[in-house]
């Protein structure tokens, strides 16, 4: 029956679409992404993720003169986080939604042409939220993950699928919701590069890169020290060293999940992956550093092999991933072009890294108070606060609460998923940040699968009585932070700059805004009427510049709550995709 | 009394056909926790047990058994209505899972269950969670170990696996319990099994001479492994918070009179000595809650 009504959307779908001539994206549209104002192609407006538009007729002047087109629901009673960024070809715009769902829209109509649903089975282990970030897009395909680790392959014209392959066994854990990565090779052409996302314990981060033709797996990467990578089919290297880092066999399970996906340079050719917290949580069970978790790695797409890591937070004790998009540009310093790539961590630090060997750089704290770390050193590592660290909960052998310790971040991070944007104008880093900490416990009252164990209670608590939320201007070169905008809620989602001068970033509250890109000054919004954790975008269609966004509350700040709770606690849900022009007739008052 | 199992297995994801009727099925009976009436009326009670949790509840065959299992079968019979089991794997802790299985449902398809069963019976707990209702213990749990006589010839202390390997079900009260005890010392012998069936056969293949566990997992494992010289001992734990904890069911916070219902149903089986014949059954002692 189902099965019956994508057909037919799909029928009426083509009838909609007979003036528009759909043509495949190649990988070479792919690469140039970021330079053409009239598609978007990838995740990030280019794979190296900077979020810079090159359109400049919607500006500081005019965007007074910004309004919707067309408001496209989701429907259904499956709300949640939107987070997902939607792609633009042909006058088509892809978008996918919570609970692994995707639509093709026409832009010019706001129409739908189809929507894929993921039938999800029972079972899927409830320890991540139901969001999607976004879809990828090559030749006459669609790509996108689903909330039981599979990746599947639709047919960009009907929304049919073509292959649907297991990224990792859902029912030991493993989940998916990061945007697919479309990296070009020569041993291979193009590949699908995906990350992994899971439960805290029991399973182990790796990168897998398929052919998109068919789906096949070409190789695989393990982030974790002591697992085997494939290639071709067949084992190729272990990933780093077993035991090196980690104690006994629990790097068998360690975590390390890159589940925020990645970015690749055409410059390096290399792919960029964040990986997660290690496991389990508590840091006391795993002395060591723990690679590679909580870290940057940079892989070879030719065949699977690690070309560097870098470790944000070795021997990771607050839940702080390492998944944070790395972005690569080059840096103006003393004269010199150092071909750097920066990175905005949950712990805190913005860090600037050489992109061809990950030597570090520099780095500078994007939050205040920071309490875990008094800085890092020369050499990139952090100089921890040892008083700071979660305790051992065995070692509060009274089994009393025991003393609490504040930390900051919390373990949601001074930056968690939400990309940043880099301007090639002002030559500053966008970051939606937030000013929260977590205090920390001894729970001697805790259970797990009916057996008692001495666990850590925690809650989230704001910095700051007014605000949570924070957007900044990071000059890189310096690590000043030129411009702030405070946010009562906790921002959540992505960046976007242009050539327009212009900043754009969504809000809990149900606001898109718009920021003076040197200033900081709010010159535009519009209220979406449910909140906005979602990355925007921006594109030319039919001589006009669109804007466009997805809108419902969600994510991960709702689950956790806390003290935090006050700030977001009224907020509604929704799921919906605005888009907005700027008529010709207006661009130039 | 058939149990009808909702739960997807590994067998039934294989059969596409048999995804499809599974789902309508599930999504027929979307049901919320219940009070007692409205479970008397509608024919049918869902019970909630651990997916892989042997010997209290497992498959074997792609059919639900287990001590669990059973009680939960004669739960339902002594309301006269069908048994539902509901068969989920565990979230990180306690407080999830009445989260999950009792008042609020999965995130995915919003499914609960009217009672969980094997859930400690702990005030705090209890107090903390305000939208489930503890009660109805019904066994006594601690933890032990079960190792082989022939390869280690006694354990008076932990201090044994310094130099002798353990094996344990990861990420569970047992596993944090030895890596996180002793200063660290433990570290490099426990050998984690995914589940717990993993954990048992590094034990049962001989792999690793001893395995940690609750008490009835090893008295299980002790009767599963009759080639081996097993013995089951109970060295002092120290930090551990609660050397022992009581294990009764849940439910909602507007289902009390189901609670009581069934709290009943499960003292006259205390009291007639079935309780006991359910935990011999797996090779079990029967120990009553102490509460």
């Amino acid at each position: 029956m189902k099965q019956m009504k994508v057909w037919l959307a799909a029928a009426v779908g083509a009838a909609c679409l007979s003036t528009t001539a759909i043509a495949d994206v190649t990988i070479e549209e792919i690469v140039a992404d970021q330079a053409s104002g009239d598609d978007i192609v990838s995740y990030g407006l280019g794979p190296r993720g900077q979020r810079y538009s090159p359109l400049a007729t919607l500006n500081k002047g005019n965007i007074k003169n910004l309004f919707p087109v067309w408001s496209f629901s989701f429907g259904g009673e499956k709300q949640r986080g939107q987070e997902s960024q939607p792609l633009i070809k042909d006058g088509v715009m892809y978008v996918t939604g919570s609970y692994s769902r995707m639509w093709a829209i026409d832009i010019r109509s706001g129409e739908e042409i189809w929507q894929y649903d993921a039938r999800l089975p029972e079972g899927i282990l409830p320890c991540c939220d139901v969001v999607n970030r976004g879809a990828a897009i090559l030749g006459d395909k669609v790509y996108f993950g689903t909330l039981d680790a599979k990746i599947v392959a639709l047919d960009a014209k009907t929304g049919k699928v073509v292959w649907r392959k297991t990224i990792g066994d859902y029912e030991a854990g493993y989940s998916y919701t990061a945007a697919p990565l479309i990296v070009p090779t020569e041993a291979h052409g193009p590949l699908i590069v995906t990350g992994n996302s899971g439960g805290e314990f029991g399973i182990v981060g790796e990168v897998q890169a398929r052919n998109p033709e068919t789906g096949e797996l070409v190789w695989s990467r393990p982030t974790i020290e002591g697992h085997m990578g494939t290639l071709n089919g067949a084992e190729s290297t272990m990933t780093g060293k077993k035991n090196e880092s980690w104690p006994g066999d629990i790097w068998q399970n360690g975590g390390g999940a890159p589940w925020l996906g990645g970015t690749y340079d055409p410059d390096t050719k290399l792919v960029f992956m964040g990986t997660g917290n290690p496991a389990p949580w508590n840091s006391h069970l795993r002395p060591g550093d723990n690679k590679w978790t909580s870290a940057r790695i940079a892989i070879d797409p030719e065949n699977g092999e690690i070309a560097w890591g870098f470790q944000t937070t070795p021997h990771d004790g607050w839940d702080y991933d390492g998944v944070n998009e790395f972005i690569s540009f080059d840096m103006e310093k003393d004269g010199e072009t150092i071909k750097a790539g920066a990175s905005a961590d949950r712990n805190g630090f913005f860090y600037v890294l050489d992109r061809t060997n990950g030597e570090f750089v520099s780095a500078a704290p994007f939050v205040q108070n920071i309490s875990w770390a008094e800085g890092i050193d020369e050499n990139g590592r952090p100089i921890y606060v040892d008083d700071n660290r979660p305790g051992n909960p065995v070692e509060s052998a009274d089994g009393k609460k025991g003393k609490s310790i504040f930390a900051v971040p919390s373990f949601l991070g001074g930056k968690n998923w939400m990309p940043m944007a880099y301007s090639q104008d002002t030559e500053m880093f966008y970051i939606p940040s937030n000013e929260w900490g977590m205090d920390l416990w001894n729970e001697p009252t805790t259970y797990k699968k009916g057996a008692a164990f001495m666990g850590a209670g925690f809650t989230i608590t704001p910095i700051f009585d007014d605000y949570i939320g924070s957007l900044k201007a990071m000059d890189p070169a310096t690590g000043e932070v030129r411009w702030e905008y405070r946010n009562k809620a906790p921002l959540w989602g992505g960046v976007l700059t242009t050539a327009g001068g212009l900043v754009f970033t969504g809000t809990p509250e149900g606001y898109l805004k718009a920021f003076d890109d040197e200033t900081g000054e709010e010159l535009w919004k519009f209220q979406t009427g449910t909140g906005i954790v979602s990355s925007p975008i921006t594109w030319e269609q039919d001589g006009e510049q669109w804007v466009a966004i997805t809108t419902g509350w969600g994510g991960a700040v709702p689950l956790w709550g806390g003290e935090v709770a006050k700030f977001v606690s009224y907020l509604n849900q929704g799921g919906s995709v605005w888009a907005f022009k700027i008529p010709e007739s207006l661009a130039s008052k | 009394m058939r149990a009808i199992l909702e739960t997807l297995t590994n067998h039934s994801l294989k059969v596409g056909l048999g995804l499809v009727l599974l789902m309508s099925c599930v999504l027929a009976s979307q049901a919320t926790a219940r009070p007692l009436d409205d479970v008397i009326e509608s024919g049918e009670i869902t019970i909630f047990v651990y997916s892989d949790y042997a010997p209290y509840s497992y498959e074997v065959d792609g059919k639900p058994v287990g001590i669990d299992v059973e009680i939960a079968t004669e739960l339902a019979k002594a309301l006269g209505v069908e048994l539902k089991l509901l068969m989920r794997g565990a979230d990180e802790n306690l407080d999830d899972d009445l989260r999950v299985n009792i008042w609020k449902g999965d995130l995915i398809h919003r499914k609960v269950a009217d009672v969980m069963m094997h859930v400690p019976v702990d005030p705090e707990v209890d107090h903390r969670n305000e939208f489930a209702v503890i009660m109805g213990g019904y066994f006594q749990e601690t933890m032990a170990v079960i190792f082989d006589n022939n390869k280690i010839p006694e354990i008076k202390t932990f201090g044994r696996f310094v130099s002798q390997q353990i094996a344990v079900e990861l990420d569970t009260a047992y596993d944090f319990f030895l890596s996180g005890s002793f200063r660290g010392q433990l570290l490099q012998s426990i050998r984690r099994g995914r589940t717990f069936q993993d954990a048992v056969e590094l034990y049962a293949s001989g792999e690793v001479p001893a395995l940690l566990a609750s008490r009835a997992q090893t008295e299980w494992v002790l009767a599963q492994t009759p080639d081996l010289n097993s013995v089951v001992v109970q060295p002092p734990m120290p930090g551990m918070v609660r050397l022992g904890w009581p294990i009764g069911i849940s439910i909602k916070h507007d289902s009390r009179d189901l609670g009581y219902e069934l709290t009943d149903v499960l003292s006259e089986m205390q009291h007639s000595g079935k309780l006991d014949a359910i935990y011999t059954k797996y090779g079990v002692t029967y120990i009553a809650p102490i509460e």
